[in-house]
């Protein structure tokens, strides 16, 4: 039997076999070359996931907010502008379950909501709410002193309009988004839209931008745009406006003020309004420009038209003396305010009388009329580039009957909007050219369509101040120091189904000032006048006068009317002042 | 030749940090310009707002309207308006 003893010889080594070495070595191998595969691998074929994976980190596209073009009136007094407002972004799963009450109450309170409300809000399942857009950066700041997780601010433009309702319908607003929904906003997005501009760049672990990773789009900003409205006529006419549809408990009112030597807007107010920097319970009333989307039966302010029609024919003259009279035309019997024995032209436009114009409508041909109508706008749509400007309707002249003819040269059987009245009495105010009109400003006056002979032109103007001197519809239109001249107009309103209401009209005046240099042309309207009068001459011409007024002050023109007595010269104040 | 191989050594570790150095400054720069670019667009925005508070604060119905009920003015009427002849 061998034994073993406890301590072996050291003359024994111990030999492990080979191949566990060579196992170890050629793991060994294998591991490296996985390695330098790997490592192939990564910086060669797939070198391009990795690339984009690390792009994706640090490269970042930046959108840049181009700024929409601001709104200016035509001395360059902003009227409509953007500036940054603050959005309020709640991520709902970051906001902690244990919020403070006092905090949500004061978050509510901030955001013009009720608790329940927010409640229900932050409950949705989105991961990304607009809780409020556009709001005041005063409450942006007090929220974001809330601090609360999960609630972020960011800017965004938001457009505010400093003149406020008495401009709304003119410039109308925009929606959250920044796009023009109504009024010039609209009209005019392709200028005032800018467009945001894009950049790639690569951004630092702090969040910082380091380069530029080219592919720089830089933004275009939109263009301002210059109207021609003046916002002191335009804040006067509105004033005015609204006190007269106030005064007369009328349903609405409208008023347009153009310059008749370069055919601009001067001031186009409505009433009811609302104001465009908070639209919140605005209803379609509020928001209706009356002046260019409604239209009425002008009435009695066709009469100069139709008059000047006859008088460019040479069917009768100012001073041609006219039988009035009885008229009947079928079973219709014409009837005026007063009854007449004879009356000139001239005194047939003072007088405002529908016999007398009918009488001379009856001369000539329905297709002159007709002809006439067309020819200074009426019936057609007008060319200014503003949402919802209406036509109007002029039946054509083969459908037309005497009787036909005889009311709608006093203007009943016609339909027209403010805007195209005013338009049509620019005739008078130049000599006889009819004058493009724009809301933009104007640089070169532009060139005028010739209607009447500016002789004819000249007489009807006449005929139109003697409607605001004694023995006038219109004695309420006249404005101290200038010479002026208009025509009244009070219209039954239709009854919406074939025939007129007894009991509802509108009160119109359109004038000219001033006489002997014409520069305006106001038109005025006033729905549905219930307390007191219903004339043109009682309820518009004042509104006229007062408007004519302030605009030829704020135009700078001098007076014509005989008030020489108080045009000093330097000399004069002088001695005026030495006496003293 | 060993020397001409030291000193294009040299040469090339020198440009590579300088290659470093122009790259951060690059970037030192960059920040600043988005900086001001920043700083251009809030002074610009600070400019709107404060032309349109002006605005707000000028126009005329709100002067017409303080001058009536604070300043106890009239417009003035033509008869009380004296025009003067500039030759």
């Amino acid at each position: 039997m061998r034994t073993t003893s406890s301590n072996p010889p050291s003359s024994i080594v111990l030999r492990l076999p080979m191949w566990r070495s060579r196992v170890v070595l050629f793991m060994m191998f294998a591991g490296f070359c996985a390695l330098i595969g790997r490592a192939f691998w990564i910086q060669g074929p797939g070198n391009d996931f990795y690339i984009a994976k690390g792009e994706k980190v640090i490269n970042r596209s930046h959108e840049i907010v181009a700024v929409r073009g601001k709104i200016l009136d035509r001395n360059g007094a902003i009227i409509a502008t953007s500036l940054e407002a603050k959005t309020i972004i709640a991520y709902p799963s970051a906001i902690p379950k244990e919020l403070s009450k006092e905090k949500f109450v004061n978050f509510a309170r901030l955001l013009k909501m009720s608790e329940q409300d927010l409640q229900k809000k932050l409950s949705d399942s989105r991961s990304q709410i607009f809780l409020r857009r556009l709001i005041e950066p005063d409450v942006a700041k007090a929220i974001k002193e809330l601090d609360i997780p999960g609630i972020s601010i960011v800017n965004e433009p938001r457009r505010y309009y400093p003149e406020g309702e008495s401009m709304a319908h003119v410039i109308g607003f925009t929606n959250v988004e920044g796009k023009g929904q109504e009024g010039m906003e609209l009209s005019n997005e392709a200028t005032l839209i800018g467009k945001n501009g894009q950049r790639k760049v690569i951004q630092d672990r702090l969040g910082r931008f380091v380069e530029d990773r080219g592919d720089f789009q830089a933004p275009r900003n939109g263009m301002d745009l210059q109207l021609s409205i003046d916002s002191k006529i335009q804040a006067l006419a509105y004033k005015e406006i609204k006190e007269a549809v106030a005064l007369h408990k009328a349903k609405a009112g409208g008023a347009v003020v153009l310059d008749s030597v370069t055919g601009e807007i001067l001031a186009l107010a409505n009433w009811p309004s609302y104001d465009p920097n908070n639209r919140a319970g605005m209803s379609g009333d509020q928001l209706r420009n009356r002046v260019l989307t409604d239209t009425f039966e002008p009435g009695s302010t066709m009469k100069p038209i139709t008059i000047a029609l006859a008088m460019e024919k040479g069917i009768v003259s100012a001073n041609t003396q006219m039988q009035i009279g009885h008229l009947q035309i079928g079973k219709k019997v014409i009837t005026d305010t007063h009854t007449y024995g004879t009356l000139s032209v001239a005194q047939i436009i003072q007088k405002s009388s529908n016999i007398g114009t009918s009488r001379i409508a009856l001369q000539m041909s329905a297709e002159d009329m007709w002809g006439m109508f067309q020819s200074v706008g009426f019936g057609q749509a007008p060319k200014i580039g503003f949402p919802g400007a209406v036509a109007g309707i002029v039946r054509p002249h083969e459908k037309w009957g005497k009787l036909d003819q005889a009311t709608m040269s006093f203007g009943y059987g016609v339909s027209t909007s403010l805007y195209q009245l005013a338009r049509s009495y620019t005739i008078f105010a130049t000599d006889g050219e009819l004058v493009p009109l724009s809301m933009i400003k104007v640089n070169t006056p532009p060139v005028g369509t010739r209607i009447l002979s500016p002789k004819v032109a000249i007489e009807v103007r006449s005929m139109l101040e003697m409607v605001t001197q004694e023995g006038g519809t219109a004695t309420k239109a006249k404005v101290a120091g200038y010479r002026v001249g208009g025509k009244t107009g009070t219209a039954h309103k239709s009854n919406g189904k074939s025939g007129y209401a007894s009991n509802r009209y509108d009160a119109f005046f359109v004038g000219v000032a001033p006489i002997s240099a014409p520069r305006i042309v106001v038109a005025i309207v006033v729905d549905q006048p219930t307390a007191g009068s219903h004339y043109g001459g009682e309820v518009a011409a004042p509104v006229f006068a007062a408007i004519t007024n302030g605009a030829l002050r704020v135009l700078n023109v001098a007076p014509d009317s005989a008030l020489k007595d108080l045009v000093k010269t330097p000399e004069m104040m002088q001695q005026v002042s030495m006496q003293r | 030749m060993s020397r001409a191989v030291v000193i294009v050594i040299g040469l090339l570790m020198g440009c590579s940090l300088l290659l470093v150095y122009s790259q951060q400054r690059t970037r030192i720069l960059f920040m600043e310009k988005n900086r001001f670019e920043s700083q251009e667009r809030k002074l610009n925005q600070e400019w709107s707002r404060l032309e349109y508070e002006q605005r707000e604060l000028s126009k005329s119905s709100r002067i017409v309207e303080m001058a009536k009920k604070q300043l106890h003015m009239n417009e003035a009427k033509q008869d009380k308006t004296v025009y003067l002849k500039v030759n």
